[in-house]
């Protein structure tokens, strides 16, 4: 790792040496992912399975509140970091995404404001919690996430915790040995496997049960159901494991089953991104690498071959030229982009419009059927319930959509955006290569789109997206029950007869439906369409990011080569060395940088 | 016989001349009439391995019903009293049919007979257990399981869409409260229907002994769950009353061995902090040699009939002076919340078996004229009618329902009198008027007389509205059975 900084570092140097204040901005940035790193897994499932306890026992450490109660009201992260400390995240204005404020509090005070105890139904509106603790599992950037759970994977849960799923590395699925997975449970998953890929299962509580294996069983038999791909599932103990804490017992931390899960963490989960991230870095150097070369290169060869400069220059423009029009917005990838964005954007509006209207009729249906003062407060919760559902829907779809689209610019982007001219130059070394192939056959490569997602979870800005999509549906109705009892009780109203107060009572309730049905898809919809518009911006980003760096890359070397043509010839041969004592250095830099190849994958499957 | 049931018994005759010669109709007032006659029917629900066919056989004390970590009730099945053990399936179409009775470690083994489970309507299991005279028990599959239509069958049965329920009352189980839970329970009251408020439930919070990590505290935490659910209004409106109980515990303490109870007493001789060592979890217990004297297959047999938990509870008891098989088993069984259950059971629905019943033969009645209109039903309609508002304990309890859902407007200082009476703390005359059991006759005159007064007051009250008067009816109604009834008992000294 300090290897990887100190060859990031050495980039920095050498690109600022060439006046590249781009290149080394972006090494800049690849430094300080590398510095920081942040592996975020989020612990999802039903409540009272265990999550909490869990993740206690993964940091030896009671710092996720436990209850034989439901304990967890506000999603807590917690990380590395020396000395131990806590902190809440308080949103700036209210559901505003960006201006958050971090309020430290006292460890022991944890309880207190994450708890339902202390804080029931997270009523004091805290975006999350934040712990860090000096433990080595936490070293590799490791945290972890607990969720808040109530009323377990209804509709409106599950579509809070999908919503965050896109923050995260991987989630790890949590349920306990009393039995096997639920539809609720399955239909998440299923739905959470869509959004997040690197979905890991833990069954907890194996102490208690002695049926636990099969219900393990059970449970694989579940998870193997029409997918290829295995989903690995850990049987634990929390209860075991911080016992063997305590007595120190090596064996009893064996047979809590936590050994397995951390290893996984560890080679899976860390281990992948780190694999990523190393991939990532090396992917930077090399094309910094590569454009700082190309300059050196090009004046190096004019200088060498005077008689040659006129067709590398050509060649230089074109190259230019072609990178030139990548920029533009009429280049096909930006074009693709934003087409395919807007199409996106206003099938999902369509989508949402739809589904929401037709939840809108059955309610209105539901409403001429009753009074709807009786069950007002039922029926709001109906109503809640659909409106997540239909949410979590199309949030599913689009996501996946979106990365489907990101996939698809890259790959114009690729086919359009010309790879760095190879330049032959009169060396003994292996600078004779072509440059870079093209990056899709290298084994190495980290996608583009996978970049991308990595960008983007930075610019959440460390957020968990928990509950945004949901503040819109905390209902805004009000109680018709109310306006129900004031007529009762107003002196003259009791004249009025029955008929006509249950009929303005059902008009007023399809007018609040209707107001209501209207701001979830006017807000849902906004939220949604923000996403959509990060995704295309980092999209975008990302892509003109690249293609300015090379732009700039081939006009310095055009310049280079120009000079390169006027210099005198007394000057020439000292240039030309200081050149290749230059190039040198760079190839030095370049030969470390490929020797970055990932080590091989450790696919370590229990 | 009380007179709404000789009403009850009349409007079948009558609506039974009606349909001659409708066999359908015919056969299903047929079953209607036989309804009244038999024990009340108690269903009891849940999700998926809430515990029911467990806590069913702690009912009959007996381990009969199969019970598993996977799903394994996969029809609906009724335990019902017989004086031979008959096991009958009734499918879906075609006649019902005797099965042969077969049993696993005790279990019954239920066959379909070569049926697939959804061609099956439901079993009957007769059963010679004294538990079974007075109570018939449904046991059903889960809701919420992964095989939908495992959940389905089981929803069918006890809130059809189109036919009224086969059970009387429920027991309805839950380890959380999951908001389907909250849906099903209200699926029961689907205001659309005309009987709202139809089948009237009891909840148990139930396999409360895992609920603290098998801690010895965790029945404590049990009751503190238990309380907070009994403060939640939308439970409230729901149940009837909610009680932690320990299913396995208690079905375990109905079947205790005397083998069991000597293990248990020679575990409890272990010194204390080596015992909590091999109870740290079930697969260290099974392989632990300390006691010598307990084998693998009677710890095998400790874990899966008390677990952690109840081992645990076994040995704490058995040192402080359980010092018989008996004795563990009352103790067990007490502290399993099961006593309690049965109490409630008692003192909710049996107490008002006959009007149960009763309902459930109006909803059966009510539904056929709409479902098979026939000419000359004008003659039976008013019957319906009179008996719907003579019988008034549904009524109470329907009303106990809406006040406490607070869909029945009542001043709101006048709400938890009115509750009492209608029978929400008990239905003895002592309870619904509030007073010690041991009062004198005298003071619940006094009390009962007092009462009518009030409500009468109030029903009559020139500024209240038309729902509150209604409210107030069901109430003096309420008021004036208990006086009738106080009567009565004194004619007869
Ligand atoms: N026996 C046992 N109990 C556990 C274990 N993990 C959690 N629990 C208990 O399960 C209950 C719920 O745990 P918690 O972590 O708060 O669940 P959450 O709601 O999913 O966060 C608590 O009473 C814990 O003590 C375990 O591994 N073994
Ligand atoms: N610890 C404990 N386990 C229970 C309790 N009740 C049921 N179980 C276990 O839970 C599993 C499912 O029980 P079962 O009665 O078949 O549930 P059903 O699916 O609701 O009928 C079985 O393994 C039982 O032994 C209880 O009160 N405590
Ligand atoms: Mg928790
Ligand atoms: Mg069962």
């Amino acid at each position: 790792m300090a290897n990887l900084v100190k060859l990031v570092e050495h980039g920095i140097t050498m690109a600022r040496a060439g006046d590249r204040d781009d290149l080394s901005r972006r090494l800049e940035q690849t430094r300080s992912r590398l510095m920081d790193p942040s592996v975020r897994v989020i612990v999802v499932g039903e409540f009272k399975q265990g999550k909490s306890q869990l993740i206690n026992a993964l940091v030896n450490a009671p710092v996720c509140p436990v209850d034989d109660d439901i304990a967890t009201s506000v999603p807590t992260v917690v990380r590395h970091g020396s000395p131990a400390s806590a902190a809440v995240l308080v949103a700036g204005s209210p559901g505003g995404e960006t201006e958050l404020k971090r309020v430290p509090i006292a460890m022991d005070e944890l309880a207190a404001h994450v708890s339902e105890k202390g804080n029931p139904g997270n009523k004091r509106g805290f975006i999350s919690a934040e712990v860090c603790l000096p433990r080595k599992i936490l070293s590799g950037g490791l945290s972890l996430i607990d969720s808040p759970g109530v009323g377990g994977f209804n509709s409106v849960h599950s579509l809070t915790t999908l919503t965050a799923l896109p923050t995260a590395d991987a989630m790890l699925l949590v349920s306990d040995a009393s039995q096997e997975y639920t539809e609720p449970e399955m239909r998440f998953l299923r739905q959470a496997m869509r959004v997040s890929p690197n979905v890991a299962c833990v069954l907890t509580k194996t102490d208690l049960y002695p049926q636990w294996r099969r219900v393990l069983d059970l449970d694989r038999e579940h998870l193997s159901e029409g997918r290829q791909e295995l989903i690995p599932l850990f049987p634990v103990s929390s209860e075991l494991r911080l016992h063997a804490a305590r007595l120190e017992d090596q064996e009893l931390n064996d047979e809590s089953g936590f050994p397995q899960l951390i290893k996984h963490l560890r080679q899976e989960i860390v281990g992948n991104s780190e694999r990523n991230q190393e991939k990532s870095v090396r992917q930077d150097l090399l094309s910094v690498i590569e454009q700082l070369r190309l300059s050196l290169k090009a004046e190096l060869a004019a200088l060498e071959n005077p008689n040659g400069t006129p067709q590398l220059i050509a060649d230089l423009e074109l190259a230019k030229e072609k990178s030139g029009e990548s920029r533009k917005r009429s280049a096909r990838w930006q074009v693709v982009l934003n087409d395919g964005m807007s199409d996106l954007i206003s099938d999902m509006e369509h989508d949402l419009r739809d589904r929401l209207r037709k939840i809108q009729r059955e309610a209105e249906q539901a409403i001429d059927e009753g009074d709807p003062g009786k069950s007002w407060e039922q029926f709001t919760e109906w109503l809640e319930e659909r409106c997540a559902e239909a949410i979590a829907d199309t949030f599913v779809w689009t996501n996946e959509r979106a990365q489907w689209l990101a996939a698809k610019v890259a790959e114009y982007f690729d086919q359009d955006e010309m790879a760095l001219p190879a330049l032959r130059v009169d060396e003994t070394d292996d600078v004779m290569d072509p440059v870079e192939p093209m990056p899709v056959l290298d084994p190495g490569h980290v996608k583009p789109t996978q970049k991308i997602l990595i960008g983007m979870r930075g610019s959440y800005g460390g957020l968990l997206m928990f509950g945004l999509l949901t503040g819109v549906l905390g209902m805004a109705l009000i109680n018709p029950i109310s306006i129900g009892a004031g007529l009762l009780l107003g002196g003259k109203a009791y004249k009025e007869d029955m008929q006509g107060r249950l009929q303005r009572r059902q008009a007023e309730a399809k007018n609040l439906v209707r107001r209501q049905i209207d701001d979830v898809i006017f807000q849902v919809g906004k939220q949604l369409k923000d996403r959509l518009r990060l995704i295309q911006r980092s999209t975008r980003d990302h892509f003109t990011d690249v293609a300015e760096e090379h732009h700039r890359s081939l006009a310095e070397s055009v310049t280079a080569a120009q000079k390169a043509a006027t210099t005198f010839s007394s000057t020439r041969e000292l240039r030309i060395k200081a050149i290749r004592t230059e190039l040198e250095r760079v190839n030095v830099l370049h030969r470390h940088a490929s020797a970055l190849t990932a080590p091989q994958m450790v696919t370590a499957k229990p | 016989m009380k007179p709404v049931t000789s009403a009850a018994a009349e409007l079948l005759r009558e609506t039974t001349e009606l349909y001659a010669g409708d066999h359908t109709a015919l056969s299903m007032l047929e079953a209607y009439s036989c309804r009244l006659q038999e024990p009340l029917r108690v269903a009891v629900a849940g999700m998926a391995k809430a515990g029911k066919s467990t806590l069913l056989n702690a009912i009959i004390g007996e381990e009969i019903a199969a019970t598993d970590a996977g799903e394994c009730t996969k029809v609906v099945t009724w335990y019902r009293h017989g004086h031979v053990p008959k096991l009958t399936l009734h499918p879906v179409e075609g006649q019902p049919r005797e099965l042969p009775i077969r049993r696993r470690e005790g279990h019954l083994v239920l066959t379909l007979d070569g049926h697939r489970p959804e061609e099956v309507k439901h079993l009957v299991v007769d059963w010679p257990s004294p538990a079974l005279k007075n109570l018939t028990l449904i046991d059903t599959p889960g809701l919420a399981s992964l095989a939908e239509s495992v959940s389905a069958r089981s929803e069918n049965s006890m809130a059809p869409d189109d036919a009224p329920s086969d059970a009387d009352a429920i027991i309805y189980l839950m380890r959380h409260l999951h908001s389907s839970d909250v849906k099903f329970l209200e699926a029961l009251q689907d205001p659309k229907r005309r009987f709202s408020g139809a089948v009237s439930s009891l909840v148990v919070l139930s396999r409360v002994d895992e609920i603290g990590a098998g801690r010895i505290e965790s029945l404590v935490s049990a009751g503190r769950i238990a309380d907070r659910y009994r403060q939640d209004k939308k439970l409230r409106r729901l149940s009837l009353g909610i009680i932690p109980v320990a299913g396995l515990l208690a079905q375990t303490a109905r079947t205790l061995r005397q083998s069991e109870y000597v293990a248990l007493a020679e575990l409890a001789k272990v010194d204390r902090s080596a015992r909590e060592r091999t109870l740290l979890s079930t697969d260290i217990f099974l392989a632990s040699k300390n006691p010598s004297t307990v084998n693998e297959e009677m710890r095998t047999c400790l874990v899966n009939r008390f677990g952690i938990f109840g081992i645990r509870l076994a040995v704490v008891l058995i040192q402080s002076g359980s010092n018989d098989a008996t004795t563990l088993a009352q103790e067990l069984a007490r502290r399993s919340g099961l006593d309690e259950l049965l109490d409630l059971l008692q003192g909710q629905f049996q107490a008002r078996a006959a009007e149960l019943k009763i309902r459930s033969v109006i909803m059966g009645v009510d539904q056929l004229l709409k479902d098979r209109p026939r000419p000359g039903a004008e003659r039976v309609s008013p019957m319906l009618e009179r008996l719907l508002s003579a019988s008034h304990e549904p009524r109470e309890l329907r009303l106990l329902m809406r006040l406490r859902s607070g869909a029945a407007t009542l001043p709101r200082e006048f709400a938890p009198e009115a509750e009492q009476l209608l029978g929400g703390s008990g239905t003895s005359v002592s309870k619904r008027l509030g007073l010690p059991e041991e009062a004198y006759q005298s003071e619940i005159e006094e009390a009962a007389l007092a009462a009518v007064k009030r409500w009468r007051t109030l029903s009559e009250h020139p500024l209240s509205d038309r729902a509150v008067i209604d409210v107030c009816r069901t109430i003096v109604r309420t008021c004036e059975g208990i006086i009738e009834d106080l009567q009565s008992t004194a004619d007869q000294r």
